[in-house]
């Protein structure tokens, strides 16, 4: 569980160095100075690659017509917000609405379920865990692509090729692996002896679970919560296949933007996309900025744990 | 994970809950039982949903089809169309061509910015927060991107490297080098962060003793941090082959899988939507589900079974 907690670790190896470096005086205390702002500069390579792909988005969003949208020149104007207007002039909004319904559901259905197994796993005694976390384990190397012409075939049967169903059950099954491996990190993490007490004063194993252990794990829950959402938000094999057309119905955020068209046949509408792109990216940077720490421990209590 | 610490209060809380403690401790379930009841809906829900699909494209790819109509039992027969087709090797080639090399790139590339990101002193938090950017733009938008930047208008990176009209990914052999582009500039941060989180849990006192033995910079590397960050390694990699070995949305955005970049995922697809085919489009997903799950496995075993299944498991 120790991988997961990296801020403090970190804090103590570091003023360790600093006092280290102190001690050595002198000449090699000048170099390792120069060392420290040489390897702050480095990172500043690290936050060009990240960014700036970015930045060149959102200045190409801004560009209006075509003698400025095909230069290569990021500066060259005119500037305004027309792909912009564009953009929500091709039903923007209701792709943004399915991708917000069909994430949501998938991220509630697999914290429900998957908070239960993880729970079921870390601290309940049940028969066959190895077998079971093998079968998990599975399900999460399980290639999408796979689940394609069988799933296609039901639910043309079924009728839920272009629905909201036809997308988040599929999802659900995908991310219930990874849920449960981030959660039962999250839950081994939790002291045993709280689980006694409440048992202790009466509690049934679920009351113990639901009134002590839950709560506890909140942070862990809605780390969980993060990832699931923007993995089932992003994905785009089973969107495109299942509902590909008609933001009315179901077709997803991806799916519309890999397919916007625009007014020259063949030709792809940069501004558009990349004005789309920019207003799906802006709110997902955000949460990213904002709660960087629980979605950095979950993705690393997720992987961690395999 | 400092959340721990506060701990004690709602314990104490717990039992004087309504409804009366020991009315409650009749009624409700036991340790066991209720383990059962948490895992059902989970294991039902792969079951059905992942298992299951699964299981029945292989009876599906027994069958011969036109168009979604079944016309008989073919056994075997869509299997080895596919064998024998050109252009499943084509897929099955690009790719192997695009995981090795977007993998390799990826985790050299990640393990360079893990180690800076572990050094250096100034400007750590800001760029552990810009790494999650990458991750979080979904790939059809970093696909789009790309697209763009790499495309003959408005030849951005054309313009950038000096190369004129030089058409990235409108001529044979040129496009793979965009796509697996692509997917280094949105993974490779991914598989730094999973790294820096291996870097992290090594204690600073082995380095302390290894300089006290006069081991140089190389030296500390190779045999110190190597070694140690293994099983974080390979987990990434682990993580990143199988991801990669279902790639489709960036060849299927950047170039629709034209010009040798048709992936598996892609041309699975094809034979759903496309030009329907159901028996063998389900020959082709079952062939692909073998190689990937069985790639996947290979690895798991790599890492062995102590580290994935964890401490847990020994109860």
């Amino acid at each position: 569980m120790s991988d997961t907690a990296p801020a403090p670790v970190e804090e103590v190896t570091r003023r360790g160095q600093a006092r280290k470096n102190r001690r050595q005086g002198g000449v090699v205390e000048q170099r390792s100075t120069l060392q420290v702002w040489g390897k702050s500069a480095l990172l500043g390579v690290i936050l060009l690659w990240c960014l700036f792909p970015f930045f060149w988005l959102i200045m190409t969003s801004l560009k209006m017509g075509d003698r400025a949208l095909n230069s290569p020149n990021l500066f060259q104007g005119p500037f305004g917000l027309q792909n912009y207007e564009a953009v929500f002039g091709q039903n923007f909004h209701l792709n943004l609405r399915n991708s917000f319904v069909i994430a949501g559901a998938t991220t509630i259905i697999c914290i429900v379920v998957g908070s239960l197994t993880a729970y079921a796993i870390a601290r309940l005694p049940l028969k066959r865990k190895i077998l079971l976390l093998s079968g998990v384990l599975a399900v999460s190397l399980f290639p999408p692509v796979a689940l394609v012409p069988p799933l296609y075939e039901l639910w043309r049967n079924l009728g839920l090729l272009n629905t909201w169903e036809g997308l988040y059950i599929p999802y659900t099954a995908f991310t219930l692996p990874l849920t449960i491996f981030i959660l039962m990190t999250f839950y081994a993490s939790i002291p045993k002896d709280l689980e006694e007490a409440a048992r202790v004063d009466g509690a049934t194993p679920f009351q113990a679970f639901l009134r002590v252990i839950l709560p506890l794990a909140a942070p862990g829950v809605f780390a969980a919560a993060i990832i699931i959402f923007v993995l089932s938000w992003n994905e785009f094999l089973l969107a495109n296949t299942f509902a590909p057309r008609n933001a009315e119905i179901a077709q997803t955020v991806p799916v519309a933007i890999a397919a916007f068209t625009g007014a020259v046949p063949f030709q792809r509408p940069i501004g558009t996309i990349t004005a789309a792109c920019v207003i799906v990216t802006i709110p997902m940077i955000i949460i990213a900025l904002i709660f960087q720490k629980r979605i950095v421990a979950g993705l690393t209590a997720g992987s961690v744990k395999g | 994970m400092a959340d721990t610490q506060i701990a004690p209060e709602p314990g104490t809380r717990a039992g004087a809950g309504p409804g009366g403690p020991r009315a409650a401790r009749r009624k409700g379930l036991s340790e066991r039982a209720l383990a059962r009841v948490f895992v059902a809906p989970s294991v039902l829900l792969m079951a059905l949903v992942a298992l299951f699909p699964v299981i029945w494209a292989i009876v599906i790819s027994l069958f011969l089809y036109t168009r979604r109509q079944q016309t008989g039992f073919g056994g075997l027969e869509n299997y080895t169309d596919a064998l024998t087709s050109g252009r499943f090797w084509d897929s099955v080639w690009f790719t192997f061509v695009f995981t090795v090399s977007s993998v390799t790139f990826e985790f050299l590339i990640g393990l360079g910015f893990a180690l800076l990101m572990n050094q250096a002193f100034r400007g750590r938090g800001i760029t552990r927060a810009a790494i999650l950017v990458p991750w979080v733009i979904p790939t059809v938008i970093a696909a789009q991107m790309w697209f763009f930047m790499f495309n003959v208008t408005p030849g951005f990176i054309n313009n950038l490297l000096g190369l004129g009209n030089f058409n990235w990914l409108g001529q044979p052999g040129w496009p793979i080098f965009a796509v697996v582009f692509a997917d280094v500039w949105k993974t490779a941060p991914f598989v730094a962060l999973l790294l820096l989180a291996g870097l992290q849990t090594i204690p600073g006192d082995v380095y302390e003793s290894a300089r006290v033995d006069n081991a140089g910079m190389f030296q500390r590397f190779w045999f110190i941090t190597m070694p140690l960050l293994k099983p974080a390694i390979l987990v990434a990699l682990l993580f990143r082959t199988v991801d990669a070995l279902r790639v489709y949305d960036l060849p299927a955005v950047m170039t629709q899988g034209a010009f040798g970049t048709e992936s598996l995922a892609i041309l699975v697809r094809e034979f759903v939507v496309r030009t329907p085919n159901p028996g063998f489009g389900a020959a082709l997903s079952t062939l692909t589900f073998i190689l990937v799950l069985g790639i996947g496995m290979i690895f798991v075993t790599l890492l062995g079974r102590d580290l994935v299944i964890g401490t847990e498991g020994e109860e």
